[in-house]
């Protein structure tokens, strides 16, 4: 030992060699809990918070009308689809409180959609704190969640002042529905966004790629046509796949739960919808676990790759 | 006692895969001719290295002698080919001043985030806040985005910061030039002060006077081998040695 070490402060060598060593090169095997990290997370969540607001603060720096912003998007997509498709093509005939229910499911959707965007490009948009600083990496995508939430947090206030403003305030054990329908989302949507976030450092296509997914898929989930469209149309097995996809799930719990309206209508949802969303649910929260077991396996790379 | 060992290398060795094709059409295209686009570089190969705490050792070597990698290797923020890391303590990693910062949030706003980042909670820094800002010298506009900075106010921040999180190991990489000569000296002072109180220190620097000063050990890497392992003006003696036969 050298003479240096030797004449420290004591406490501070004592309290270390109480530490054991931890290896930070362990090879993670797969098939592990996932825990020791979700751990270090919890014990970092305050700088999971301040991502967010950075992000936040960051996007609207500057605009007059700040966070107003992540509400115009959806208030102005709304006004298209409500004139184009519920006036013009009619649809707002067949489908009760059209505006109400066109904004439940842009909501849900664009909680969805800004997940899996934002959480996508989190590992290659924060390169500089990927290379530069010792954190699980599963913060960045993680913080993208949160951001996700805020907006959807803002577009859900005023959901609720518009069903006030109309009178169509669900004031009943139904409104429930939106607790598992909005887990479901998350869930899901964190899943595929997180595996994609590792995938997208190998391959940077793969945020491209997601965005063009995304317009098509908008089309398979029941946001500006209602559920009872898709199934009068008698397509059976095409339905079953149809209600496979759990963000569709999520729109139509979400629907269930507000969308006040419709709730009286025969064949406005699909039969056994709860158990569907439970199931959906399950399945996305082993998604979940399987996506970090392989982004842990690539993040040991970002570093170099990025 | 003897001073507890606060950092182990065994074995390690890291090899970099370049690449030359990144894009999904040339990786469809060169399927076959894939392995023929690799191109593989060792930048450590077995480096065996035990830090006892309280040590202040240097890490010396020409351009791409694999010093910044090994450092990173130690911070966890990459991962060895081969061979094992493990350490104990709390770390901070000085790999680059202002890492985290967002030049459209306001000083104080900077303080936080990169406080976090390095591992402080928010009453810590707030408790801390005071001393970094006054460290820094910046208090008149800490509540300015950080893009109207000067170079020179910006790095100096972002040091405070570093030096505030009260790490048991700090990994330093070149960033010790920083700011005017002034400041230059306090964190210098700092330094030294680090090593009184017993924190260990790895310093990456290309000022071998520097390095002979303030370092009681020094590792010299040489094409990824460390050549090197031991009394700091020994070290530089070698390293000096080398200057010649670069390629």
């Amino acid at each position: 030992m050298t003479s240096s070490a030797a004449s420290q402060p004591p406490d501070r060598a004592q309290r270390l060699a109480t530490l054991p060593m931890e290896k930070t090169s362990a090879k993670i095997p797969f098939f592990a809990s996932g825990l020791p990290t979700l751990r270090e997370i919890w014990r970092r969540r305050e700088l999971v918070g301040l991502l967010v607001r950075r992000e936040l603060r960051a996007r609207y720096k500057g605009s007059s009308l700040g966070i107003l912003w992540s509400l115009i998007k959806p208030l102005a997509q709304l006004l298209v689809y409500y004139f184009a498709i519920g006036q013009i093509l009619g649809a707002a005939r067949s489908i009760p409180s059209f505006a109400i229910f066109v904004f439940i499911g842009l909501t849900t959707w664009t909680l969805a959609t800004e997940i899996l965007t934002s959480g996508t490009r989190s590992i290659v948009d924060n390169a500089g704190l990927v290379k530069k600083v010792t954190l699980p990496r599963e913060i960045f995508p993680l913080a993208a969640v949160g951001g996700a939430l805020v907006n959807l947090g803002i577009q859900f206030i005023v959901l609720v002042v518009a069903m006030i403003a109309v009178g169509e305030f669900p004031l009943n054990w139904g409104a429930l529905w939106v607790i598992p329908s909005l887990l479901l989302v998350v869930t899901f949507s964190s899943a595929i966004a997180v595996l994609l976030a590792a995938l997208n450092v190998y391959l940077r296509d793969i945020q491209h790629l997601v965005e063009v997914v995304l317009i098509v898929a908008f089309w398979t989930s029941p946001i500006v046509y209602a559920y009872s469209f898709v199934s009068n149309l008698s397509l059976g097995w095409v339905l079953d796949a149809y209600l496979l996809n759990p963000i569709t799930l999520g729109v139509l719990g979400m629907q269930r739960a507000l969308w006040v309206a419709g709730a009286g209508i025969p064949g406005s949802f699909p039969t056994h919808l709860g158990l569907r969303i439970v199931i959906a649910f399950l399945i996305s929260a082993v998604l979940l676990w399987i996506s970090h077991r392989i982004f842990q396996k690539l993040q040991g790379n970002f570093a170099q790759e990025l | 006692m003897g001073a507890p060992e606060i950092v182990r290398l065994e074995g390690v060795s890291k090899r970099f895969v370049l690449l030359r094709d990144k894009s999904f059409k040339e990786r469809l295209l060169n399927v076959s001719a894939s392995r023929s686009h690799r191109q593989e570089f060792w930048a450590l190969r077995d480096i065996d290295l035990s830090i006892s705490s309280g040590t202040t050792i240097g890490l010396v070597g020409h351009n791409g002698s694999g010093k910044s990698t090994l450092l990173k290797l130690v911070g966890g923020i990459m991962q060895p080919t081969s061979g094992s890391v493990s350490r104990r303590g709390r770390l901070a990693a000085l790999l680059e001043l202002g890492a985290g910062f967002h030049p459209d949030l306001t000083g104080r706003e900077n303080v936080y985030l990169n406080a976090a980042l390095l591992g402080l909670s928010r009453r810590d820094t707030r408790a801390a806040f005071d001393q970094i800002v006054d460290f820094s010298g910046v208090e008149s506009f800490i509540d300015t985005a950080v893009k109207f900075y000067s170079s020179g106010m910006y790095v100096r921040l972002a040091f405070a910061v570093a030096v505030h999180v009260d790490p048991d190991l700090l990994l330093v990489d070149e960033v010790l030039a920083v700011g005017d000569e002034a400041f230059q000296e306090k964190c210098l002072d700092k330094i030294r002060e680090f090593q009184r109180e017993g924190r260990t220190i790895v310093l990456v620097s290309h000022a071998a006077k520097q390095v002979e000063e303030m370092c009681d050990r020094v590792a010299v890497l040489h094409h990824g081998a460390m050549i090197f392992d031991g009394d700091a003006a020994e070290g530089i003696r070698v390293l000096r040695s080398q200057t010649d036969d670069t390629v």
